[in-house]
């Protein structure tokens, strides 16, 4: 491990390299730690990059009995933590408006304390509480995602 | 005596409104624009949102349409859950409030039991061929994909599901690399009918057990779309309908095969497919082809009852009514709601 990494509950942001879907494991266990008491974690990136997999892998490790699969449909999914916390998975794939996001009644969710684990956030880019942490996939190629990891969206 | 409910469904996009008197459907409306014409109102921009301003013109209609008066209602019905909070909190504080003015019961209805059930919707002067029990049924929509078997009218057991993209959110996440809007499952049926569903082969899932898989199949789709468009820029616009064909193709395979392999194990011939993308015509052409090859008894319902609707909650609720089922003014609605 690097300095950077040892001190990630610290640092501002850091990066990741992951070339194996089993890699994600890891990786949830650093994420989680970073978000400390911030519970809303925003997952960008690509199709196809694995928002929905590493989210799957995050409610791995708290324990989350319910299937968790994809809710773009849904919009959002409620699920239970093993010690019956909940925790919402939310996708605004679909949304095409602020409005839309205001008639969801976001703010129920976004400052319910509970995890919040958001795909396709941009939408409510600006309507996340501060601290709130950032999760940038890119592909580099078919099995190479680098992973930034940050506490605000778009800086250095 | 008649059985008569009012029933709402309000669980995610839609709100409608239904009267279904003895499990026969009166009225069906899901609030468009017309039923906020004959209301005299508009629909508001935010349509998929918007329950609170439908629901009181889409009850209104459904009532009208079937001729019935308010009075004569034996229960409310609504959906429950699973679905959007608010959205399911506007359909049943609606029913709570109505039933308690009327002095009738509540009915609480899980959207996924109703849409196996509408299969037993039955329209005035018209025989609808219903399935007999044990019935195993594919639910496939935008947001669903479970194979349930039904030993009853309210005994369902959910035996397979999908682990992570439905196999409607297969075809518009599809669609939309093709540079189709979502939901753009419904194009992609249609181009297909142009193209050649053989022409490209994706990787397909290998997951066991009756559960599905559409996320690698999604990928698998994307890379070759994003490798072929490197060597040629107008590669989509070319190979759009082969493309379409193709993925339609390989989906409808990946339900067919699951469907095959839970008819097989549970030794079920009494089969149907349920939901929004029971509408596709590859995949009931391979659900007829697999009935002749197997001897199944199949079932679609009629395309107003595939997608989300109250005619299903209501003739769900019926037969909770006829069971004694009845659900308190306590009662919330549910956003996980497992059937």
């Amino acid at each position: 491990m690097t300095p950077a990494m040892k001190n990630s509950a610290e640092a501002k942001h850091w990066t990741a390299c992951i070339s194996s879907p089993e890699e994600w494991k890891e990786f949830s266990r650093r994420l989680l730690h970073f978000a400390g008491n911030h519970r809303v974690i925003a997952f960008s990136g690509p199709m196809g990059s694995g928002k929905t997999t590493l989210i799957k892998e995050i409610c791995r490790q708290l324990e989350v009995a319910d299937v968790v699969a994809s809710p773009t449909f849904a919009i959002i999914y409620e699920y239970r933590s093993r010690n019956s916390e909940t925790v919402y998975h939310m996708d605004f794939f679909r949304i095409k408006s602020l409005e839309e996001v205001y008639a969801l009644g976001y703010e129920d969710y976004l400052y319910s304390g509970s995890w919040c684990f958001i795909e396709w956030p941009e939408p409510v880019k600006h309507l996340l509480p501060p601290e709130s942490v950032w999760v940038e996939i890119s592909v580099d190629d078919t099995d190479l995602r680098r992973v930034r990891v940050s506490r605000e969206k778009d800086t250095g | 005596m008649h059985v008569t409910i009012l029933a709402i469904e309000s669980s995610c996009d839609d709100t409608s409104a239904a009267l279904v008197r003895n499990g026969i459907v009166l009225s069906n409306l899901i609030a468009n624009q017309k039923v906020h014409r004959n209301y005299g109102g508009v629909v508001p921009e935010l349509a998929s949102r918007a329950h609170q301003q439908h629901v009181v013109p889409v009850v209104d209609q459904a009532l009208k349409e079937a001729g019935v008066e308010k009075n004569r209602l034996s229960a409310v019905a609504f959906t429950q859950g699973p679905g959007l909070l608010g959205s399911l909190l506007v359909g049943v504080s609606f029913a709570k409030g109505l039933a308690l003015s009327l002095g009738i019961p509540l009915i609480g209805v899980n959207h996924l039991h109703a849409h196996i059930m509408a299969h037993w919707a039955g329209e005035p002067g018209k025989k609808v061929k219903t399935p007999g029990f044990p019935f195993l049924c594919l639910l496939v929509s935008g947001g669903h994909t479970q194979l349930v078997v039904a030993r009853g009218f309210l005994e369902m057991e959910v035996i397979g599901q999908t682990i992570d993209d439905a196999a409607g959110e297969a075809f518009d996440k599809c669609a939309k690399v093709l540079g189709i809007p979502y939901p753009g499952g419904p194009v992609i049926d249609r181009l297909s009918r142009e193209g050649d569903p053989h022409a490209f082969a994706f990787a397909r899932p290998r997951i066991g057990g009756l559960d599905f898989s559409f996320s690698g199949l999604k990928t698998s789709f994307l890379y070759l779309v994003h490798d072929e468009v490197e060597k040629n820029p107008r590669f989509i616009e070319e190979r759009k309908a082969d493309l379409s064909a193709s993925i339609q193709h390989t989906i409808v395979e990946v339900l067919m095969d699951k469907l095959e392999k839970a008819s097989e194990q549970t030794g079920i011939r009494e089969i149907g497919i349920a939901g929004g993308v029971s509408a596709n015509q590859a995949l009931r052409d391979a659900l007829e082809e697999r009935a002749k090859r197997y001897g199944w008894n199949i079932y679609i319902p009629e395309f107003i009852y595939t997608t989300d609707n109250a005619g299903m909650i209501g003739v769900t609720a019926y037969y909770k009514y006829l069971a004694g089922e009845r659900t308190g003014q306590e009662t919330v609605p549910l956003a996980r709601f497992p059937m």
